[in-house]
């Protein structure tokens, strides 16, 4: 079924005096030629049209405008901010994205072949065929060292990336270690220093040889790139000072006794106490009911 | 004794400042004691300026302030871009004479010029905020120069770091400390401790001692001095001071309203001055 037979074939459309996924098809268009630049120069920041969204600028805009350029009605949704679908961000973007596509949506990461997501990578391995596409506040890496974009652009353009080298080492010798928690920078391909999101360290070495497609969308500050799959993603380290990710040894899931995932901390106000669960909640639920944890 | 090739040779390096006219080089020089076009009003900041550089020597360029000279050695290290010239280097470092082989470095991309400058130069400048980041530790500002030449072992970096400092007669007790809470000569002598990191080829030194007061002046320039003949870089030495053009170096250029006058050996053009200005240069010295 072509694409325009499969548009006529949707239900009725609630909202007929706007496009298919509501930006109109020259923007889409104008994404996509962006998006695919991104693919071909893997880590590079290609600057995009941001449009104005029926959301704020730095709520998501970036992610939202990848995914309405690039859905269609054939595709199977899932939003999740910080791990989660049943945050407010997500349930919104959801929501609004349902609405202008009448697309199915899924909590479930195996079954979804386009997922936009806040902060986090899903704990299932994502496979050939799916798209993530993150939500960026601050796309330029080197924005803690050069705060002005034309240096920046320039350090990009000759791999010109001591000062963010000398950032890590003045790290070490203040701290003997390095304290950057999420946005750890990575090198993607060899050649560029990407700023890959604030997903916690857990995740970067997820980015490294993927199978599936990582797309990145800031907003605010107007910039769309990429990691192809099968694309090289090295952390920034040192030979004596490797880069670690967080640290869950002896801590389990207390709902669905996961060992190896990344977790979240709750304090106990009445009790003080220290208690752990899945950041990614769908997969936290998945792993509970095969484990006979949950009913229904 | 072996004549070796130049490490760097410079010919015709001409660098101005407007638009440039048919006769902005006949106009302009000492024969008429002006840098300034009188018909286009461009400054001819330096033209013509050949030189060459051999290895483990120490050369001179002598003159005052708007003579050129420090826009011939800000030219070497690509800081300003050429608008005519040709700069051949034969290093002796295979992997940078491989890739500029019977090439003219000034037209090579700002990349290629990066990474010639970090394989075999070292520069100090006048101006210590110009050479170190004041925010950065001394050693994190050496670490660097060493980052940029593809070191990633923070230990190793460390212990370079502070044998080079401990030689340029810095407290390696300071190594961690930014500079910007360091006097003056000893922000000078961890900008010479920086541009010796890579072990350059070729060191630049671009009025060194000026701003010093003169003991320090005399501690830097014995320092230089031991450490140029320690490591047998070959040197340029940029100064409007005769004394530290004396003492430091075996040949000399004397320029003028950004055209070299008079060339030599160091010692004959300090007894034996043939150019009127130089004669004036020499006379005019305090001692």
């Amino acid at each position: 079924m072509s694409l325009a037979e499969s548009i006529e074939q949707l239900p009725e459309q609630k909202h007929a005096s706007y496009s298919f996924a509501f930006i109109d098809e020259g923007a889409k268009r104008e994404i996509r030629r962006q998006t695919l630049k991104a693919v071909a120069i893997p880590g590079y920041q290609v600057p995009f049209g941001s449009r104005d969204m029926p959301v704020a600028r730095g709520w998501g805009t970036g992610g939202l405008q990848l995914t309405l350029s690039l859905i269609g009605p054939d595709d199977m949704l899932k939003v999740i901010d910080q791990g989660s679908d049943d945050s407010v961000n997500a349930v919104n973007i959801r929501k609004f994205i349902e609405r202008v596509t009448s697309v199915n949506t899924t909590t479930d990461t195996e079954k979804a072949s386009v997922i936009q997501t806040r902060h986090r990578i899903p704990e299932e391995h994502l496979k050939d065929g799916q798209i993530l596409i993150f939500q960026v506040p601050i796309p330029e890496p080197l924005r803690d060292v050069e705060p002005s974009e034309r240096e920046t652009r320039r350090m990009h353009a000759e791999a010109d990336y001591s000062r963010m080298w000398l950032f890590l080492y003045e790290d070490i010798v203040k701290y003997n270690q390095i304290t950057i928690g999420s946005r750890y920078p990575v090198m993607v391909g060899g050649r560029y220093i990407m700023d890959p999101s604030p997903i916690p360290r857990w995740d970067i070495p997820r980015l490294h040889m993927g199978d599936a497609l990582f797309l990145f969308g800031a907003g605010r500050e107007k910039r769309i790139y990429a990691i192809p799959p099968h694309t090289t993603v090295e952390p920034l380290e040192f030979d004596d000072h490797r880069f670690n990710v967080e640290d869950f040894t002896d801590k389990v899931c207390m709902r669905c006794g996961s060992e190896n995932t990344y977790l979240d901390e709750l304090v106990d106000d009445a009790t003080g106490k220290r208690i752990y669960t899945c950041s990614d909640t769908a997969y936290c639920e998945k792993a509970a009911r095969q484990k006979g944890l949950l009913n229904g | 004794m072996l004549i070796k090739n130049p490490i760097l040779t410079a010919t015709n390096l001409t660098k101005r400042y407007g638009p440039g006219c048919a006769k902005c080089l006949e106009q302009t020089g000492p024969d008429y004691g002006r840098n300034q076009c009188p018909v286009c009003g461009t400054v001819i900041a330096c033209a013509g300026v050949d030189l060459a550089i051999h290895p483990q020597e120490v050369l001179g360029v002598v003159g005052e302030s708007g003579s050129g000279k420090s826009t011939v050695i800000k030219m070497l290290h690509f800081d300003i871009d050429a608008d005519d010239g040709h700069v051949g280097l034969h290093t002796g470092k295979i992997e940078t004479d491989n890739r500029v082989r019977n090439q003219n470095v000034l037209k090579f991309s700002s990349f290629g010029k990066r990474q010639i400058r970090n394989a075999v130069m070292g520069i100090v400048y006048q101006n210590p905020h110009l050479g170190l980041r004041m925010n950065i530790s001394a050693g994190g500002n050496i670490a660097e120069r060493l980052l940029m030449a593809g070191w990633r072992n923070v230990g190793d970096m460390r212990k370079r770091s502070a044998m080079l400092l401990d030689k340029t007669e810095v407290p390696i007790s300071r190594m961690d400390e930014a500079p910007r809470n360091f006097s003056g000569g000893m922000q000078q002598r961890v900008q010479i401790a920086k541009a010796l990191s890579n072990e350059p080829v070729l060191l630049l030194l671009d009025e060194v001692t000026t701003g010093l007061d003169v003991s320090v002046q005399a501690r830097v320039l014995d320092l230089i001095r031991k450490l140029q003949q320690e490591m047998d870089v070959a040197t340029l030495v940029v100064s409007h001071d005769l004394g530290v053009i004396r003492m430091l170096t075996t040949r000399t250029m004397v320029m003028k309203n950004g055209r070299v006058v008079e060339a030599g050996l160091t010692d004959q053009i300090l007894e034996d001055p043939q150019h009127p200005y130089t004669q004036l240069l020499v006379s005019s010295a305090l001692h």
